[in-house]
């Protein structure tokens, strides 16, 4: 008797399943230096010889906009990109699988009242080396590395950039057009952040502040969707 | 009753008093505010504060192994460092504050003596990272914690997951230090009407009130606000307090307004230490302002007051001494 009950529930959540397919499409993102991809450590690109040691960083909020109106959401959306490490560049999606959709929009850092909410899980957990010690915060994005034009101790450069409190809201908005497409591939490309900026003035932001703000923007103007 | 029915009653009594002893109920003291701490988001239990004790008393925190939480923050002093002006941590390492007494910090809104510190989940992270205290890191930590007998199995039981994360470090730390409350001065009888001030002391009472009580605001006996409280800047240190934080010029010299519950046993005073003794301090807000553009407005006119009138203050002050607070067991090191 238990049995069948137990066998009938089984079919039931089973079928439950099936008709509300969700299609797990991917968002995969690809951090590139120009057409090349990035690579962190050994290579060097070659304008002014630079090598990159680390590029972290934070997407959160994912939705998905049919024209300017909200179709989808992810629930508890935070993600923590790791360049040096492959699964972390790719988010998986539950949306339903007959959704048309014409932009994705997500945020570059993390939004203000999760900065102020105390202890969280996950990518979220300050064990990911990406939470300020000395000064409550996240960091948005971190990127390390050395160049000669840096006249720094090893010609070192580090971009930490984060900050939520008013003015110093490093939090940037980033919406891209997308054709409908199974995965979308999204480039980040760390050439076009130093075109726009110069190493040998700008080596080293470790603080909120306005100077996180302006770089921050910068970053969120490197995205962009892969052609197919 | 038959043998089943009674095995049936025992479980569920088993699980009752399980269930009983986790639970961990918070009581706010009559007449005082609600907390700030938002307890929906990390529900006390007995196991986690006893958890967050643990970790609070142990030394595996720091990168050589030395120093805990209260070797800086020790409940016979209120839960600061007794007898440092500056905080001294690991290899001798001085520091460039004066640790604060830690009580009551379910209803603060910042930590620090600057507000650098925006929930006190995250504040364990400052000392643990903090190259002149226990310079250590919390992912560190968690690794050296998972790799004992004990810590993984005390997460299992408090967390219901044997996997140490920095959330749950974090959190069970925080724990233990909301219940840190101390409500049962003799100040705090007297306003339940149990006993009486001597007239000394309600004297003082009074001048305090008069003088001090919009910073040092009853019951918590600060305003958890930042102030300036007209003290010298100190040359060695060079502190501007909020201003380091928020940037802004009208915040130069400004300090959170420190509790002075239990004050009698939590010196030296002050963001640095400066001072040893109540009758320093005394003299400080009597002849000592120093004006400045931030001083803040309560202190721009001379408090004028005699030395008895000093000495009512401090006999006042030390009506604050709680000491249920100072030696309860359930806050000390057990093993
Ligand atoms: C080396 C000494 C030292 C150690 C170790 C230390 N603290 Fe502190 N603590 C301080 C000092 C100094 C301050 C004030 C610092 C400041 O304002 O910049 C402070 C501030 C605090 C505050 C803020 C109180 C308030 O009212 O704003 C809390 C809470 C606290 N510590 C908890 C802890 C915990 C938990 C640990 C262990 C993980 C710890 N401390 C370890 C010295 C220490
Ligand atoms: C304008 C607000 C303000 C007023 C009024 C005020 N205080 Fe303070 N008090 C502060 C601030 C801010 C601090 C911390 C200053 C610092 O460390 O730089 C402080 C610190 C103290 C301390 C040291 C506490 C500790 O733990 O180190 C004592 C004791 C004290 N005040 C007593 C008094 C008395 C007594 C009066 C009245 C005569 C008074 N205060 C009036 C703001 C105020």
């Amino acid at each position: 008797m238990k049995l069948k009950i137990l066998f009938a529930l089984f079919v039931a959540i089973f079928c439950n399943g099936y008709l509300h397919a969700q299609s797990t499409d991917k968002i995969l993102f690809h951090p590139t230096f120009g057409k090349s991809a990035l690579h962190l450590d050994d290579s060097c690109y070659t304008k002014d010889s630079i090598y990159f040691s680390q590029l972290k960083l934070y997407i959160s909020g994912v939705e998905f906009l049919n024209k300017d109106s909200i179709v989808w959401k992810e629930a508890n959306s935070y993600h923590l990109l790791d360049a040096s490490d492959e699964k972390s560049l790719y988010i998986l999606v539950n949306s339903p699988s007959d959704l048309k959709f014409t932009k994705i929009k997500f945020n570059l850092g993390i939004d203000s009242i999760t900065n102020v909410s105390g202890a969280m899980g996950g990518d979220l957990d300050p064990t990911k080396g990406m939470y300020w010690t000395w000064q409550s915060g996240y960091i948005n994005l971190k990127l390390e590395g050395k160049s000669k034009l840096c006249k720094t101790r090893n010609n070192e450069f580090q971009f930490h950039l984060g900050g939520y409190q008013n003015a110093d809201n490093a939090l940037q908005t980033i919406i891209l057009n997308v054709s409908e497409n199974k995965n979308i591939d999204i480039l980040i490309d760390i050439e076009k952040m130093l075109a726009a900026i110069d190493l040998s003035e700008q080596n080293q932001i470790m603080s909120p502040g306005k100077e996180a703000v302006l770089l921050s923007e910068k970053f969120s103007k490197i995205f962009s969707i892969q052609k197919q | 009753m038959s043998n089943k029915s009674i095995i049936i009653v025992l479980i569920g009594l088993f699980i009752a008093s399980f269930s009983i002893k986790n639970e961990y109920i918070f009581i706010v003291p009559k007449n005082w505010p609600k907390p700030h701490y938002d307890f929906t988001k990390n529900i006390l239990s007995e196991n986690k504060i006893e958890l967050g004790r643990k970790l609070f008393y142990d030394p595996i925190l720091s990168r050589d192994n030395k120093i805990s939480c209260a070797s800086c923050h020790s409940q016979f002093t209120a839960f600061t460092h007794v007898d440092h002006a500056l905080s001294h941590g690991i290899e001798d390492k001085i520091g460039t504050r004066n640790s604060p007494a830690l009580m009551n910090l379910a209803w603060h809104k910042s930590f620090m003596w600057d507000g650098a510190i925006n929930h006190l989940d995250m504040q364990a992270l400052a000392p643990m990272s903090n190259p002149l205290e226990m310079d250590n890191k919390i992912g560190r930590v968690v690794a050296s914690l998972q790799q004992t007998i004990l810590y993984p199995k005390l997460y299992q039981i408090a967390f219901g997951d044997s996997i140490i994360t920095g959330e749950h470090t974090l959190k069970a730390i925080s724990q233990f230090m909301l219940t840190l409350i101390s409500a049962n001065s003799k100040y705090d009888s007297v306003m339940r009407k149990q006993i009486e001030f001597t007239v000394q002391e309600k004297n003082g009472f009074e001048l305090f009130q008069k003088h001090c009580g919009s910073c040092h605001k009853q019951p918590l006996f600060t305003n958890l606000e930042f102030e300036n409280d007209g003290l010298p800047v100190e040359k060695t240190l060079n502190d501007y307090g909020r201003m380091n934080i928020t940037k802004d010029a009208k915040d130069s010299l400004l300090f959170k307004v420190p509790t002075l519950r239990n004050i009698e046993f939590s010196y030296p005073y002050m963001h640095d230490g400066r001072f040893k003794k109540l009758s320093e301090v005394m003299n400080h807000y009597a002849s000592g302002i120093q004006q400045s553009k931030t001083l803040s407005k309560q202190l721009q006119k001379k408090i004028v007051l005699t030395s008895n009138e000093k000495a009512d203050i401090i006999a006042f002050l030390l009506t604050l001494s709680d000491k249920e607070f100072l030696f309860n067991p359930k806050y000390g090191f057990r093993n």
